[in-house]
């Protein structure tokens, strides 16, 4: 047990050395820091207005859209960034030779899969947090910047206007974190299995968000093809890709954010389910493939 | 001798890439202690066996035995005891020696930090404790690996032409480096290596294979000593003739006869050099010298291999066929 801990911190480390870690987190947090420039903008053209309690309901609206619009960003974009971490935890280690000695320590090949792939969901919900933390940074500073205006009572106030400092609720935030885990799973899953077949991370890349997007187009056509072609239907249930669009739709993202659904709601709970079955399919592929593959560099 | 004797157990190993036999029912075994060389020309299927004893290369069942614990059932077993470095040696390049070092070596057990600076100082690498991996020479970069290989203090070190791509001086270093772990840390060595001179003055156990197979094991002593010495005669130049038609008649003790530069170089029955000397002087010949050549693993190696796989030399080898055929025979 203490081996597969430092194996995942030594992977985790691996990632965060890597100079592509920061600029993923950059370009995966780049909704939250445009946030921040769009609320200077909202401040400085509400300040004619003169009450504060406008101004800060502006900002937060602001704010809360961006935040959902983040999270559906971030949902489609970081498969993209997926491929080319998992690709680089095990394409370009087996290119460079360090899987061979990392195969030298008496470590199972199991473990690697494992430890590469919690330090990849470490690596990913460290992203989402930090955007998180950013938009809500942003509130605060939109609170702290625009005072009440005293004009109406407070209980009058509050009950016309948001005034809460929370940009989600914990349990919103936990949910969205749950549907994050299990969506990514599935797709650092696929990516790895991929990444069993090649030596650089980019050519994996490629092939990769190549069949996920071949895979995806053929589910989006396959509702109007499985009616002249029987086959279409079964092979349509079988993108997986379907299950990870569901998951992170803004529809869905905006029911979990204003509460009217939750994860254990059919509409979450089935995509969710569904992704956690492929995300089994695909890990245990990988260590079947993995067990048998030849480290030759 | 009892398995718990053997360093490294192969039997009727067998490996192929597509149609291409790369390992042919091999049989070979290390005892405990010893430096081992593991000898064979390039194809031979040297690295694959390695590769398949570290479980590099999926390893069928047991066929191998390390330090008693059988593949691949007790694979990290046996890893957790044994050091190894599998050709070159790559970590990552963005850590320094110290860091690749602490987190490669975390893998087997909690780092000892003072440890991590014993094996760099062992290995000469003191100065570039701190220095990227990334900006080391081959030389340093080898280094590097046998210091993670000895970071665990194992029992058994498996190394893979552990001097390739180092100057000289390197070399002559690292067979001391070697030396003084074999002595220090009682640790077993199984070294592959294509530097004939380098095993014969490191090794004292060598296994020779070719095309998959075996051709010889057993302590160099053993496989250099035979029923033949090995004389250089030096005689002056106009007797070259004479001394080339006596020696040609002695048939019954000269078994070879070979031009070299100021004499000849012959292969004689054990105990007979005095005789020929008696013979030459007899017959008038002023003998200048008569220096005994050691026979070098080179020649051995050359000989067995250009021989070809069929062939066996030593008497163990009569087994080894037997063995062999029979091992097949189960396999079939």
């Amino acid at each position: 047990m203490l081996r597969l801990w430092n194996l995942i911190l030594f992977e985790l480390r691996k990632i965060l050395n890597n100079k592509k870690a920061f600029l993923f987190l950059i370009v995966l947090n780049i909704t939250p820091i445009i946030a921040s420039l769009a609320l200077l903008i909202a401040y400085i053209s509400c300040k004619s207005l003169g009450l504060g309690d406008f101004q800060f309901l502006a900002m937060k609206r602001i704010i809360q859209a961006m935040f959902t619009s983040h999270f559906t960003i971030f949902g489609y974009t970081a498969p993209f960034f997926l491929a080319l971490i998992v690709g680089d935890s095990f394409s370009t280690e087996f290119g460079r030779g360090y899987m061979k000695t990392l195969l030298l320590t008496p470590v199972r090949r199991w473990q690697v899969i494992v430890a590469k792939t919690s330090s990849i969901i470490i690596f990913l919900l460290i992203a989402v947090l930090l955007g998180g933390f950013i938009l809500q940074a942003d509130l605060f500073i939109a609170r702290a910047i625009t005072q009440p205006s005293g004009v109406l009572p407070n209980p009058l106030q509050e009950k016309l206007m948001d005034t809460s400092i929370s940009m989600v609720s914990v349990s919103s935030a936990f949910q969205l974190l749950v549907i994050t885990f299990v969506a990514n799973l599935m797709m650092i899953g696929f990516f790895i299995v991929f990444s069993m077949f090649f030596e650089s991370a980019i050519l994996m890349t490629f092939c990769s968000i190549g069949s996920v997007m071949a895979i995806h187009v053929f589910y989006l056509s396959a509702f109007m093809l499985k009616e002249l072609v029987k086959w279409f239907g079964p092979l349509e249930k079988l993108c997986f890709t379907r299950h990870f669009t569901d998951l992170f739709s803004l529809n869905i993202i905006q029911n979990v954010l204003d509460g009217s659904v939750t994860i254990l709601s059919e509409k979450v709970l089935e995509p969710m389910g569904f992704s956690l079955l492929w995300a089994v399919i695909f890990y245990v592929l990988a260590v079947i493939i993995f067990s048998r593959k030849q480290v030759l560099h | 001798m009892s398995n718990s004797d053997y360093a490294i157990k192969v039997t009727a190993l067998h490996k192929m890439f597509g149609d291409k036999t790369v390992l042919d029912y091999l049989n070979f075994s290390v005892p405990k202690n010893a430096i081992a060389g593991f000898l064979g020309p390039n194809g031979a299927g040297k690295t694959t066996t390695l590769r398949m004893m570290l479980g590099l290369l999926p390893t069928p069942r047991d066929k191998i035995e390390l330090l008693g614990h059988k593949l691949p059932g007790d694979r990290t077993s046996a890893l957790e005891r044994i050091g190894a470095v599998v050709e070159n040696p790559s970590f990552i390049d963005t850590l320094s020696a110290y860091e690749n070092l602490k987190w490669f070596g975390s893998l087997y057990k909690p780092v000892n930090y003072s440890r991590i600076h014993e094996v760099i100082d062992m290995v000469g690498l003191k100065e570039a404790t701190n220095q990227n991996f990334g900006t080391f020479s081959t030389g340093m970069k080898q280094r590097l690996g046998v210091a993670f290989s000895l970071l665990h203090k194992p029992e058994l070190l498996i190394l893979d032409e552990p001097t390739s791509g180092m100057d000289p001086v390197g070399r002559v270093q690292m067979r001391e480096i070697l030396l003084n772990i074999h002595e220090k840390e009682k640790t077993s060595i199984f070294l592959s290596s294509h530097l004939l001179d380098e095993v014969q003055k490191l090794c004292n156990y060598v296994v020779i294979i070719n095309k998959g197979r075996r051709l010889t094991e057993g302590y160099v002593s053993d496989i250099l000593s035979s029923n033949e010495e090995h004389y250089e005669i030096r005689v002056s130049d106009d007797s070259i003739e004479r001394t080339k038609n006596i020696l040609e008649a002695a048939q019954n003790i000269v078994k070879s006869i070979t031009l070299a530069p100021r004499g000849f170089v012959v292969d004689l029955e054990n105990d007979t050099s005095h005789l020929v000397n008696e013979i030459l002087v007899k017959a008038g010949i002023k003998v200048q010298a008569l220096i005994p050549l050691e026979q070098s693993l080179e020649e051995t190696f050359m000989k067995l291999t250009n021989k070809g796989s069929n062939t066996f030399v030593s008497s163990t080898e009569t087994t080894q066929t037997t063995k062999e055929k029979e091992s097949k025979e189960g396999e079939k």
